[in-house]
């Protein structure tokens, strides 16, 4: 957990390059592995995602376990601006951040007095408030069929414009500057001093209270903080897909997120990212082959939890480290 | 209009009871272990195809006395097996694992019996209305209430009275201590989850009489569980009794004034107690924070 | 002026009675010791001067200011900072993490998205200066959980001397520790004391300790004070040897 104090380390160094340049070049690389450009935009929505409910539970040590609400009033949010309001996907973005941001920052309120289990029942139960709404709302938001149609529109940046509605290579980059933002702010905000206070959180809560942090206060903004991120998210899924599903506000799709973070590592910043990775290509695998794909997700869930709990990242570095 | 208001309260009152069943069993397992079992529902769905398969063997009454037993067996070699690995450790993984399991056990329902739904026969005695007037009350509704009330109230007088309940309710509040006078804990700790999974396995062998059996029929009971333990108030099994009943009503009078709301009003009611008194009607301050 | 007046405080769980009418006045500059025999409720008379509890009676005034209704974490802003019996860190974090974060959320720092090069020279000047007072130097990049219990308990000590405060409240600072260790752990309480003109009050279970540091001792049992005074006193003080079988250093 050093890397959050000495940010200049040569080997994080050619890590991070590396990973970025994987990235950059993915639309090259992925056909190779039987992979296509798509698939590389969703997966990065869905690592964010994955960054982002870790953001809260590897990082501040909290279980949020309805974290797909925020991720699906972004998306949302989102569609209804493109689909209502205005063709224009930058105000679609900003608009179902902004909606899911502030109700996490709401619902953060009611609940920030409760711990562990009980908290999570709680996250659990309010994501459910808001896929039932999603689902019985239908005059609105479409309700079972979803939020449709409503299309990605075209960047006009001034000099160019960006197909990103036709153009999924430069959707797929689209998305990567997004992710880069969004990756860096939270980068940022680890590194700062209150980032700093969100470890002290997770390590040792009494002794973050006795050192005069106040502690549902920084838990309160770490929960906000990562639902702004999660809602972001969630944007850019309606954007992937033109459509916002309800049951993106499940909690089942909670389940997956966490599990994404813990697959890949809850103490790594990117692991998160990796373990998107690999559960999503283990699960359009497993979907491909066979009907009753939903008991290898869930033997996927017992083992990570019985013999992977640290994931991938976690398994590598307490390896090195012994 | 106050027939009407009559008619969803009672008719609250039977699904409340129903609700109850399942909270319960939940409750049960998050008091003393810690570990919100997500699986919960799936264990429902069990047992209720197991009465399905018993069924023809045994007719209605021996599949609704044998199914529950099997199985809380099955739970049990769950809990020991699979959850049993999880205690101590950070919720986080027993949540992912009861999730994980949930999956496991509707899919698995589903590729033993089938996807499609399955008609579950009761006695044709339980099926007639008692009465013109109250036609909604059915035999089987009525009947379903009485198995409920029979079950909480051998279920509170088990916790009362025998040596074990009187271990589990200890041991809800220090597990520690109970430990610490040699009380085995692990088997315990087997047998309340049992028992919990003993009172799913029964509430799907009612619900398949009332409503079919379906693989995602557990699912959709799991949430009002949950509302129900958050309502009453976390480790008191008394407050979820409260809890399931005050939700059905709620949800039943509803339906009167404002009929598509009449699922909307147990969020409602649980965020108003989460807002008022967090801790849950019959809460006590500092349990499982 | 004292320091920290606690008037007639008590604490019940139920029908237990904890901390039975206790009073205690520490001028500023003391090295007070609170000992008794287990179960006498000293680490819960702790746990209402910090914060950790509310009193069932009794108001706890500090530096003039009443604090019993106050948070733990305000009355660490007030100037009280404690460790406790069972050490508290962060244990997957460095010693020099752990003293970083306090000494950042003593400056008040801790709500700030960055920090000004200027800002981060300074914090790192304290935690260098922290690192060299305690003597762990050699070890200040290794992770605290890892670390012996003494360094450990080292670590807590600093942690809490981070937040400047004008009141140090130490539980059992020694326990578990071998001669070697609670040698040097006592130094380090003695150097603390006298260089830091800091004001600290200890409970202690090993006598050396106490009468080797303490000026004024206070003797609880069972809840209830029992005596009072210099050292000499306490140690020639029939009730406390009858009540608490030790040995006078």
């Amino acid at each position: 957990m050093s890397k959050l104090f000495k940010p200049d380390s040569r080997r994080k160094l050619a890590a991070l390059v590396a990973i970025w340049t994987a990235l950059v070049l993915a639309p090259f690389w992925m056909p190779l592995l039987g992979g296509y450009t798509a698939l590389g935009t969703r997966v990065l929505v869905l690592g964010l995602a994955a960054m982002s409910v870790n953001f809260l539970l590897g990082f501040t040590g909290v279980l949020s376990f309805g974290h797909a609400a925020w991720f699906g009033i972004g998306a949302y949010g989102c569609g209804m601006i493109l689909k209502f309001v205005a063709l224009s996907t930058p105000l679609g973005i900003l608009a179902g951040t902004l909606a899911g941001g502030l109700a996490g920052a709401v619902l953060g309120a009611l609940i920030v007095r409760r711990r562990g289990v009980y908290f999570a029942m709680v996250t659990i139960a309010f994501g459910q408030v808001f896929y039932y709404i999603a689902f019985q709302w239908s005059s609105v938001t479409g309700g079972d069929d979803g939020l449709r149609p409503f299309y990605r529109q075209p960047l006009h940046l001034g000099i160019a414009t960006l197909d990103i509605l036709n153009d999924a290579t430069a959707f797929y980059y689209f998305v990567l500057v997004c992710f880069a933002l969004a990756s860096a702010a939270m980068a940022f905000i680890l590194r700062s001093p209150f980032g700093r206070t969100m470890l002290a959180i997770r390590e040792n809560e009494r002794r973050a209270r006795f050192l005069g942090i106040p502690i549902e206060l920084h838990i309160w903004i770490a929960f906000t903080l990562s639902c702004f991120f999660m809602a972001y998210a969630g944007s850019l899924y309606a954007l992937v897909n033109n459509f916002a599903d309800p049951r993106g506000l499940h909690y089942s799709q909670s389940g997956d997120f966490v599990m994404m973070a813990v697959m890949g590592g809850m103490r790594s910043f990117w692991g998160p990212l990796l373990g998107a990775i690999l559960f999503v290509v283990f699960q359009d695998y497993v979907s491909s082959v066979t009907i009753n794909w939903q008991i290898f997700i869930g033997f996927l869930f017992v083992l990570v939890v019985l013999f992977f709990p640290r994931g991938i990242l976690g398994a590598i570095r307490h390896r090195v480290a012994s | 209009m106050t027939q009407l208001l009559l008619f969803n309260i009672t008719n609250g009152l039977i699904i409340g009871a129903f609700y109850v069943l399942m909270a319960i069993g939940l409750s049960l397992i998050l008091n003393l272990s810690n570990v919100i079992n997500f699986a919960h529902g799936g264990f429902l769905v069990v047992g209720g195809y197991i009465a399905y398969t018993l069924e023809p063997y045994l007719g209605f009454w021996g599949a609704l006395i044998a199914s529950p037993f099997l199985t809380a067996i099955i739970g049990l070699a769950v809990e020991k097996t699979l959850i049993s690995r999880v205690y101590g450790r950070d919720p986080l993984y027993s949540l992912l694992l009861t999730f994980g399991l949930a999956f496991i056990l509707e899919d698995g329902t589903r590729v033993i019996w089938g996807a499609n739904g399955k008609p579950f026969t009761i006695p044709a005695a339980l099926a007639q209305p008692l009465s013109n007037q109250f036609f909604f009350i059915t035999s089987y509704r009525l009947f379903m209430v009485v198995v409920v009330v029979v079950t909480i109230v051998l279920l509170f007088m088990l916790l009362r009275y025998t040596r074990a309940g009187i271990r589990i309710r200890a041991g809800t509040l220090d597990l520690e201590t109970v430990s610490a006078l040699g009380v085995n804990v692990r088997a315990l700790r087997s047998l309340n989850f049992a028992v919990g999974i003993f009172l799913a396995g029964l509430s799907g062998v009612l619900a398949g009489g009332q409503l079919g059996l379906e693989p995602t029929m557990g699912a959709g009971l799991l949430m009002p569980s949950f509302i129900a333990i958050i309502v009453g108030g976390v480790g008191s099994l008394t407050g979820t009794l409260v809890g399931g009943l005050l939700i059905g009503v709620a949800s039943g009078v509803t339906a009167v004034f404002f009929p598509a709301a009449s699922e909307a009003i147990m969020y409602v009611l649980m965020a108003a107690v989460l807002m008022v008194r967090p801790r849950g009607l019959f809460g006590e301050e500092g349990m499982l924070t | 002026m004292s320091l920290l007046q606690v008037k007639n405080v008590s604490k019940h769980f139920g029908s237990l009675i904890a901390v039975n009418n206790i009073s205690m006045t520490v001028k500023p500059g003391e090295l007070r010791a609170i000992i008794g025999p287990n179960g006498a409720g000293k680490t819960t008379f702790f746990n209402l001067i910090t914060g950790f509890f509310r009193p069932t009676a009794g108001r706890i005034i500090f530096e003039g200011r009443d604090v019993t209704e106050l948070s733990p974490a305000r009355r660490v802003w007030c100037g009280m900072a404690r460790t406790f019996q069972v050490t508290e860190v962060f244990p997957e974090l460095t010693v020099r993490e752990n003293l970083r974060i306090a000494v950042e959320v003593a400056s008040g720092m801790r709500l700030r998205p960055w920090l000004s090069q200027i800002d981060d020279e300074k914090i790192r000047g304290r935690v260098r200066e922290l690192i060299d007072m305690s003597g762990l130097a050699a070890k200040a990049d290794r992770q605290v959980g890892e670390l012996s219990h003494g360094d450990q308990r080292a670590t807590e000590i600093m942690m809490a001397l981070a937040l400047n405060p004008r009141l140090l409240l130490l539980d059992e600072p020694t326990a578990g520790m071998g001669d070697q260790e609670t040698y040097e752990i006592t130094q380090l309480i003695r150097r603390l004391h006298k260089d830091g003109k800091l004001t600290i009050v200890l409970i202690e279970h090993d006598m050396r300790v106490v009468f080797h540091l303490a000026d004024r001792i206070m003797v609880l049992d069972q809840g209830k004070f029992l005596a009072e005074g210099t050292p000499p006193e306490i140690a020639a003080n029939k009730a406390v040897q009858t009540a608490y079988l030790g040995q006078a250093a």
